[in-house]
């Protein structure tokens, strides 16, 4: 674009800034339009999930309903606690959407890009990570022991997922060979656009694992604790009402619809499908679109299955489900990653096994046979550990749900 | 010469100098802290302006999402009365003000002395090689990729030594840390609660409301005990 | 950024927050105080060693792995560091540096 906007005849500084601020603009705009139409499908679909109809007056279906929230929201009174920190107070949803708005900078649209930053799967995460920020500053700035409490369950749950979510990327970055979006994304355009991650026993259980993981990062519902209403009110949003408010809700849901991005990306192969490439140009690219955020859509759509089936975690088993369960797992999906990068492409990572062999290549008919022993070898690994995990999980569950009397009385259960 | 350049490198300075400032010198120990997450975050940029972009995440991953979490928990961990009156630094706080001043009095002259040689071997360093014979040449600034294998060839040995650090660092935290397990009191849940009373072993309180653990058919109630 | 600012406005910006840095670490009662003063140093030294790196050898990887060793040793520190705060707060229910004092002669 700013090379464009040099040969209208504008300096090259001058077309570097207004190309990005276009960018920037694009962005915004995308992603709170994003944010509203994802409110009103969440309540429709779950709706119809809990048998009722959802909003459905104002506008075609609905649609509009947002926008009159929004409305609303902004007339209400913006009440402050007369105790609290006032600036860190106002500050703290600043930070919260500020930080989601980072991330929409590395997240492709299909197959536009806004940066290509090299290390930008990290950077996704590290934004991501800015929001614990965000929720200490509004749970101790707001004065309110359920707001500070609310903060401190949040901040403990974003560190804690936020391991296996950066371990649970690992096996990706090793298939690829690279951190960009870009290069994830074009390394999942074999089998005619098809070659997507989640269809390898690595990929698909990266993708469940780095799915459940960003759930707990978006606060979706199974891991809702820290604004758990039915136990401290609204959690470190209590205190907050009118247009700060409304600024902790689009945060929340823009930040969802990142998740949902980044998911799309890494696994489904992002803009990646059939047609993509037989189209090219424009129209290759529009399509492109489609098909992602179709995959984004069907990810929330997910999300909101998953908030009207499943309860509400209590604290310990938050924990305990993010050290014992999902790290062990993360950490043998990355050592079947490596089996299977190991099979596949050796002749990237170690140069002397080519020397004996020879390079792989994709015409060679053994290049079959290797994939089915990968896939095998792969599946074989996860599959076992994911019992395996499982049963223990189990037991530990089975122990623990019921106490006898003698346990009781001398206090061990 | 780029006047963004300039520009952004202007802004950034101010905001990592500026929240510094503030860092040492705000009376209240939270407003501090959330300065220094600005400080860090205007140390991110610059790396981000200087084309070290892993090293920008891993700053914004390590210490604006972890180290300054851990200074606010610590802080709020150890919470005191901070109130009006109460002194935040040393009553010879001057003294540090004249190291500190007269440090930056000393490195700044030096540094400006050895400008113009650095500015040479800058630009000399900033011409690579060229990729084809008679190409133009092209700079291939080093990222994660170099890193890593660096990490797993020349610097082998000290990549793990940190390993071990970071593992020790782990290990000895929750060890100085932990509260023992005899000095806490487990929480019952209510239908343990009820469960106990029903059989009419009622929990003695003190003072505070606290469980006392009491004896109960000759046998002590460890309330607190998880080992299970 | 290299064409147009020069290495040693870098490094005095690193300069001075090293100077900050140690005022804090020097002046501060509260222990927690002292250690993020410390962290305004070693950040300041990895922003030297980034700027020698871009400017000096941006091919090469030196001042990269430096600078993460850096990143490392320091979380290390203020994770130790801060377990320390905690138990010093149970034991003394204090934690400004001159009230502790057990070994005062």
């Amino acid at each position: 674009m700013a090379d464009a906007l040099t040969q209208l005849g504008f300096a090259s500084w001058l077309s570097v800034l207004i190309a990005s601020i276009i960018k920037v603009t694009l962005i915004l705009v995308g992603g709170s339009v994003g944010m509203m139409f994802l409110t009103w499908y969440e309540r429709r679909s779950i709706s119809y999930m809990q048998d009722r109809r959802g909003p459905n007056r104002v506008g075609p279906q609905g649609l509009l309903q947002p926008i009159s929230e929004a409305i609303k929201t902004m007339t209400k009174e913006d009440a402050t606690p007369r105790d609290a920190d006032k600036i860190v107070h106002f500050l703290a949803p600043v930070v919260m959407l500020g930080a989601t708005v980072l991330s929409f900078a590395v997240i492709p649209w299909g197959r536009m890009f806004p940066v290509d930053l090299n290390a930008a799967v990290l950077f996704v995460i590290a934004t991501g990570g800015l929001h614990s920020i965000g929720m200490m500053m509004a749970g101790w700035g707001s004065n309110n022991k359920f707001a500070l409490l609310g903060g401190m369950r949040g901040v403990a749950q974003l560190i804690s997922y936020e391991i296996p979510q950066v371990m649970a990327i690992i096996p990706v970055v090793l298939m690829t060979g690279s951190m960009s979006l870009q290069k994830i994304v074009e390394a999942q355009n074999d089998f005619a656009g098809l070659g997507w991650y989640v269809f390898s026993p690595v990929g698909l259980l990266g993708f469940a694992l780095f799915f459940t993981a960003s759930l707990a990062e978006g606060e979706r519902t199974p891991f809702d604790i820290p604004e758990a209403d039915s136990e401290i009110i609204a959690g470190y949003m209590t205190e907050y009402s009118g247009m700060k408010f409304a600024v902790f809700y689009l945060s929340n849901y823009m930040s969802n619809l990142a998740v949902c991005f980044i998911t799309a990306t890494l696994y489904l192969g992002g803009g990646n499908g059939p047609g993509v490439d037989a189209l090219g140009g424009i129209a290759g690219g529009l399509l492109s679109l489609i098909y992602f955020l179709l995959k984004s859509f069907a990810l929330f759509f997910v999300m909101v299955l998953i908030r009207a089936t499943v309860p509400r975690l209590r604290v310990d088993q938050l924990m305990s489900f993010a050290w014992k369960f999902l790290l062990p797992l993360v950490l043998v999906n990355i050592l079947s990653a490596s089996f299977w990068v190991a099979l596949l492409r050796w002749d990237q990572q170690w140069p002397k096994l080519t020397e004996w062999f020879g390079a792989p290549s994709t015409a060679d008919a053994t290049n079959w046979g290797r994939l089915a022993i990968a896939i095998v070898l792969t599946l074989l690994i996860n599959a076992g550990a994911v019992a395996l995990i499982m049963r223990l999980t189990n037991r530990n569950v089975q122990k623990h749900l019921y106490t006898t009397d003698e346990e009781l009385a001398l206090g061990l259960s | 010469m780029n006047p963004i350049a300039i520009g952004v490198f202007i802004v950034i300075a101010l905001l990592t100098l500026g929240s510094g400032i503030m860092v040492v010198t705000v009376r209240n120990i939270i407003h501090s802290a959330l300065w220094l997450i600005a400080s860090f975050i205007g140390v991110a940029a610059l790396y981000l302006l200087m084309e070290a972009e892993f090293l920008a995440v891993v700053q914004i991953l390590v210490y604006a999402g972890a180290v300054s979490i851990l200074v606010l928990f610590a802080i709020m961990l150890t919470r005191q009365v901070t109130g009006e009156g109460v002194r935040v630094v040393f009553e010879r706080w001057w003294v540090a003000l004249l190291i500190a001043l007269g440090l930056f009095g000393v490195i700044v002259p030096t540094l400006w002395k050895h400008g113009a040689t650095w500015e040479e071997a800058a630009k000399l360093a900033q011409v690579g090689p060229a990729p084809v014979e008679g190409a133009a040449n092209s700079l291939q600034v080093a990222t994660a990729t170099e890193i890593g294998r660096s990490f797993m060839g020349e610097y082998l040995l000290p990549f793990e030594v940190v390993s071990v650090l970071l593992l020790m660092a782990l290990i000895g935290a929750v060890v100085i840390a932990y509260e023992e397990r005899t000095r806490r009191r487990r929480v019952l849940t209510l239908a343990e609660e009820l469960a106990l009373k029903k059989r009419g072993i009622v929990e003695p309180r003190d003072a505070e409301g606290a469980v006392m653990p009491r004896e109960a058919e000759g046998k002590v109630i460890l309330l607190d005990s998880e080992q299970a | 950024m290299v064409g147009s600012v020069p290495l040693v406005w870098v490094l005095t910006l690193a300069a001075g927050l090293f100077c900050i840095g140690l005022f804090g670490a020097l002046s501060r009662r509260n222990i927690v105080g002292m250690l993020m003063g410390i962290e305004l140093m070693l950040n300041s030294v990895n922003i030297n060693l980034v700027a020698f790196w871009r400017y000096l050898q941006p091919t090469g990887t030196a001042g990269l792995i430096f600078a993460i060793f850096t990143i490392a040793v320091a979380a290390a520190e203020v994770a130790v560091g801060l377990a320390m705060v905690i138990a010093i707060y149970r034991a003394r229910l204090t934690i400004n540096a001159d009230e502790i004092d057990t070994l005062k002669g």
